[in-house]
């Protein structure tokens, strides 16, 4: 067991990955002697070489393109897509190609890649640095769709991530790549995909989040546990293909749900769980859902940044208002 | 009447000459079917039915020349004309049903409160569950007291049972005079019935009635009926059939101590194939129970007793176990029953 | 101020005969068998037999929009014919003559054609990619499966091909960097046949040639006469024998000429007059190489006769395999989408199984 933080974490699932598997290459914008302009990428060039770890010109398409040719002849690549605000430039080839290769060639040829991004705000970066892309993504058939939300979870997943047989698209919230900080052991295990997390248990209200704002979420729900209000916190972690059940066998629980994304409101995938909530655990909602999410604006520049971010104050208030129906 | 003009054939076409018609007026057609092949300046191309149809009429003659969106075919079955978007005065009109909670919705159908009764306490005057409660306690006792838990259960699927079955009844008795003395009635029961299952398997099935399906099960799990302070429940005992004398003793003796003390788990409630009712414990002989779907029979055994028979054309007193079968006539016939019947009384009739 | 030149070139345009079948440069030594002539002139007649069943079986609902090859069979055929069966095809959509010398059969282009995912099951080429339809969106994939073959250390190469419309698309031009920066073995070919739908060449670049785009991404590209097989397949052999020796990419624009509509779904004499397409046909590949065989007297009347009736069988059996072939199972929708359905996407397939029309 090391102290790490997130992005040392996907360093350590890197590096593990690479050294159990020679087929795993690592590739993107100044990843090799770089290491990654978050240092995600760090020493991986120095310790496996540049046959396996090596820069791109500035081409995020084909960054996403090659990795599907590579893929496609057996390697399994997993390329770094510098920041969230560069990764629409892939959707074309993950759309089209990615997440379609398996199944319009009957299975003949696959995708086994991994494109990795830093994802979300209150970094006070430069705009088109704080993107929140997931339902973008969870949209399309054929895709998994992976958030992290803490060192051990990102070592785990993203280590599932690479073996999976299947394009993951695994997005890493840049805002808690130094500020978390765990346990985490460098064993090489696994998480499941596929399936939420139930990171605090509780009778009184469900609440279903991902990446970054489990920390506010986590937050919130410590402050309302002071009024004697049970919270069950439910990270997400794999958005596509959803665990629909964990989070429906929550809110027969508990009656009430708040769903928190840092991603604009409308069409965000919030819409998605509230959807299947009212579709199969209607008759167990003594309350109206609520959704704390971002505006249906573009990120405020970093002087405004803070109020657009969902916060724990914002948290609490939803779940005050789900809880006001007694 | 529906008109199938010739469509664009693309190649620049504005009109094309009708070489020669593939159907007739009165021909029923399909989608696809070659009509008519017309020439263009290229080629001979086939035009074939955009759709099935009866063909009325044809509307050009072979050698002449038929415009790109000019009637080519009329077909007789008339396609519904578009009406366009909605038809129709859209005001709103005003709120009549109470808002609820689902979940609120839900408890008062449960309680069978009347939502227009309940006052709502929750945001933007919604009736929250806590409402529906609060109604439920304001219940005058005249009223009498909503069904819940077993109760309730039972209500509730004697209903369907009874919506369903088509009962019949045949009973008889069996000679227990050669027992033991303190011979276990309920353990011999349970030996009985698996011997009637042997003899008549028809007995111990499953009758699906929307498919009309019925599965022969080769397990017997046994319900047997426990009155318990909260109610009846029929805890089932697994394949009785094949298990020892001993075994079948420490199962029941379990199944009597988790009905008391109210552990018994849902799924030890579910899957009987057949049920056993020993109900003549205080009084009762023969009775007709009741089937519980999708089962299609129950054994009842009413109050062992004396009783004076004919034995060798002289009276006799000798002790008699009463038993009632209730069977599904849909899907038992009374020769089977009868069958199952023997089958229990020579298993009971034996010393041990 | 004074300047010194930083880069030059030149582009060279590559050709062994005239239209009318003159010779103006020695022949390749593989034109020196006419029997691997009349292999390369069958595998053409076959690509154009196919074809014009394939705009029959359009024209009567019984395939889908399809891309007709007619005029650009040398063009597929010189491809596929100078590739090893170890190289890669990655194809756009009008290479149907690359893929048949390749090895994927007739019923699997009927059935992609058709509407049916079993058409990219190849039996064949296992390794090719199928037909690309966002346009030059496969170029970075052929760069991606050059850069495998580069690491795994093998003499083997990928061919890229895309038509003029393409090599204005940003995909293109990203993977032609790095496939040249990367030094890969990967051959791309221009398939240009002066027209992307409606829009000519001239108007699409201003570029006085599209094989000068190699030159952008650090590589040699030069034009060769696309309506002549020979010279297709001879200087994209050297193109990939000089790939597999760790000589980078390439990239070879054969210049063509689309005789026919852009897909059945087009009416090119809406922006095409029939004047301008006329004299092509007097250039068409087929014909010359039929000349040329006649010339030299390896070709005659009864084998004409014989190869045209031989390839219609070919493709009738196809066609009426194809025909009666039965769709795949409905739940075929689902089963390939990942590689182990998930719980979600099953509980999906079960309801549409089951005949529930809500979702």
């Amino acid at each position: 067991m090391t102290e790490m933080t997130l992005v040392q974490a996907i360093n350590a699932a890197l590096g593990r990955a690479m050294a159990e598997d020679p087929h795993v290459i690592v590739l993107g914008e100044d990843v090799g002697a770089d290491g990654g302009v978050f240092r995600a990428t760090d020493g991986l060039s120095k310790r496996f070489g540049e046959q396996r770890v090596f820069d791109t010109p500035l081409a995020e398409a084909a960054i996403a393109g090659i990795s599907i040719g590579l893929a496609a002849q057996g390697f399994k690549p997993v390329a770094e897509i510098q920041f969230t605000g560069f990764i629409y430039s892939t959707i074309d080839q993950m759309a089209n190609h990615a997440a379609r290769l398996r199944t319009r060639t009957r299975g003949r040829l696959t995708c086994p890649m991994v494109l990795r991004s830093p994802c979300g705000g209150g970094i006070k970066a430069p705009e088109c640095h704080s993107e929140s892309p997931e339902a973008l993504f969870a949209h399309i058939p054929g895709l998994r769709v992976v958030i992290p939300s803490s060192p051990a979870r990102a070592y785990g997943l993203l280590l599932a991530a690479i073996h999976d047989p299947d394009p993951v698209v695994f997005l890493e919230p840049t805002r808690l790549y130094r500020q978390a900080h765990e346990d985490v052991s460098d064993d090489g295990s696994r998480l499941p995909l596929d399936r939420a997390f139930v990171l605090r248990e509780g009778r009184d209200l469900t609440v279903v989040t991902w990446g970054a704002m489990l920390k506010e979420t986590l937050a919130a729900a410590e402050r309302l546990a002071g009024d004697g209000i049970a919270c069950e916190v439910i990270d997400v972690a794999t958005l596509k293909p959803l665990d629909s059940d964990t989070i429906l066998a929550s809110v027969a629980k508990t009656g009430r749900c708040v769903i928190v994304h840092e991603a604009a409101v409308t069409g965000g995938f919030g819409a998605e769980i509230a959807a299947r909530i009212a579709e199969r655990g209607l008759s167990s909602l003594a309350a109206p859902i609520e959704r704390v999410a971002g505006y249906d604006t573009v990120m405020p520049y970093p002087r405004l940044e803070q109020h657009y971010m969902p916060d724990e104050g914002r948290i609490v208030a939803a779940a005050r208002r789900a809880l006001a129906y007694q | 009447m529906t008109t199938f003009a010739l469509p664009d054939l693309g190649e620049g076409l504005h009109a094309a000459e009708v070489v020669a018609w593939h159907a007739n007026p009165g021909d029923h057609v399909v989608a696809d079917q070659p009509l008519v092949s017309v020439e263009t300046d290229k080629a001979v191309v086939e035009v074939p039915a955009p759709h099935a149809g009866r063909i009325a009429r044809l509307c050009a003659k072979v050698g002449d020349r038929v415009q790109v969106g000019a009637p080519l075919v009329e077909f007789e079955e008339a396609r519904p004309p578009d009406v366009g978007a909605v038809v129709g005065d859209l005001r709103p009109t005003p709120p009549t049903a109470p808002k609820a909670m689902p979940a609120a919705r839900k408890r008062a159908h449960e309680l069978g409160i009347d939502l227009a009764a309940v006052t709502a306490s929750g945001p933007n005057e919604t009736i929250t569950v806590g409402d529906v409660d609060a109604a439920a306690a304001r219940r005058p006792a005249a009223e009498g007291e909503p069904l819940r838990g077993m109760r309730h259960a039972m209500a509730a699927n004697m209903a369907r049972a009874g919506a369903e079955i088509v009962p019949a009844t045949v009973t008889d008795d069996a000679d227990i005079d050669n027992w033991a003395h303190a011979e276990p009635v309920t353990e011999r029961l349970i030996r009985a019935v698996a011997a009637g299952c042997a003899a008549a398997p028809a007995l111990n099935a499953w009758y699906d009635s929307r498919a009309m399906r019925r599965t022969l099960h080769p397990q017997v799990d046994l319900g047997v009926a426990v009155e318990t302070d909260d109610g009846l429940i029929v805890p089932v005992v697994r394949d009785v059939g094949r298990r020892s004398q001993v075994d079948l003793r420490a199962a029941l003796d379990d199944l009597k101590a988790a009905a008391r003390g109210r552990t018994v788990a849902p799924a030890a409630l579910k899957g009987a194939t057949i049920t056993l009712s020993n109900f003549g414990m205080l009084a009762g002989r023969h009775g007709a129970l009741t089937v519980m779907p999708p089962q299609v029979a129950i054994l009842g055994a009413g109050r062992a007793q004396p009783e004076v028979v004919a034995i060798d054309g002289r009276p006799a007193v000798r002790r008699r176990l009463p038993l009632s079968l209730t069977f599904d006539h849909r899907v038992v016939t009374g020769g089977e029953a009868a069958r199952f019947l023997r089958a229990v009384i020579d298993d009971l009739e034996l010393p041990t | 101020m004074t300047t010194s030149r930083s880069a030059s070139f030149i582009v060279e345009h590559r050709r062994y005969g005239r239209a009318d079948g003159e010779l103006v440069a020695t022949l390749p030594r593989f034109a020196g068998d006419p029997a691997e002539l009349v292999r390369l002139y069958r595998a053409m007649v076959l690509t154009r037999t196919f074809d014009a069943r394939a705009i029959a079986l359009q024209r009567t609902g019984r395939l889908g929009t399809y891309a007709s090859s007619l005029g650009q069979e040398a063009v597929a055929v010189g491809i596929g014919s100078a590739m090893h069966d170890e190289d890669v095809l990655v194809p756009s959509f009008r290479e149907h003559g690359s893929q048949l010398w390749r090895g994927t059969t007739l019923l699997e282009l009927f059935l992609y054609w058709g509407g049916d995912e079993r058409g990219n099951a190849f039996a064949g080429p296992k390794q090719d990619f199928p037909v690309c339809v966002p346009v030059g969106s496969q170029a970075p994939h052929a760069v991606g499966i050059a850069l495998a073959l580069k690491l795994r250390g093998e003499k083997r190469a990928a061919v890229c091909v895309f038509g003029d419309g393409a090599t204005s698309k940003g995909d293109v031009a990203e993977a032609m960097n790095i496939a040249g920066v990367w030094r890969l073995p990967v051959v791309f070919v221009v398939n240009n046949n002066g027209w992307a739908i409606s829009v000519p060449v001239r108007r699409q670049t201003a570029a006085p040639s599209l094989a000068q785009k190699a030159i952008a991404a650090g590589f040699s590209g030069e034009q060769v006469d696309g309506n002549d097989v020979i010279a297709v397949r001879d200087v994209i052999e050297q193109a990939l024998a000089k790939a597999r020796d760790g000589g980078g990419p390439s990239l070879v624009e054969a210049v063509t000429y689309r005789l026919g509509d852009h897909t059945t779904a087009d009416d090119a004499s809406r922006y095409r007059d029939d004047a301008e397409v006329s004299p092509h046909w007097a250039n068409e590949p087929v014909t010359r190489l039929r000349q040329y065989l006649t010339r030299i007297g390896a070709w005659h009347k009864r084998d004409e006769e014989e190869m045209l009736s031989r390839a219609r069988a070919e493709v009738d059996a196809a066609a009426d395999q194809y025909l009666a072939l039965a769709p795949q199972d409905p739940a075929a929708i689902f089963d390939y989408t990942y590689a182990a359905l998930p719980a979600d996407l099953a509980a999906q397939r079960a309801a549409f199984l089951g005949g529930d029309q809500r979702s």
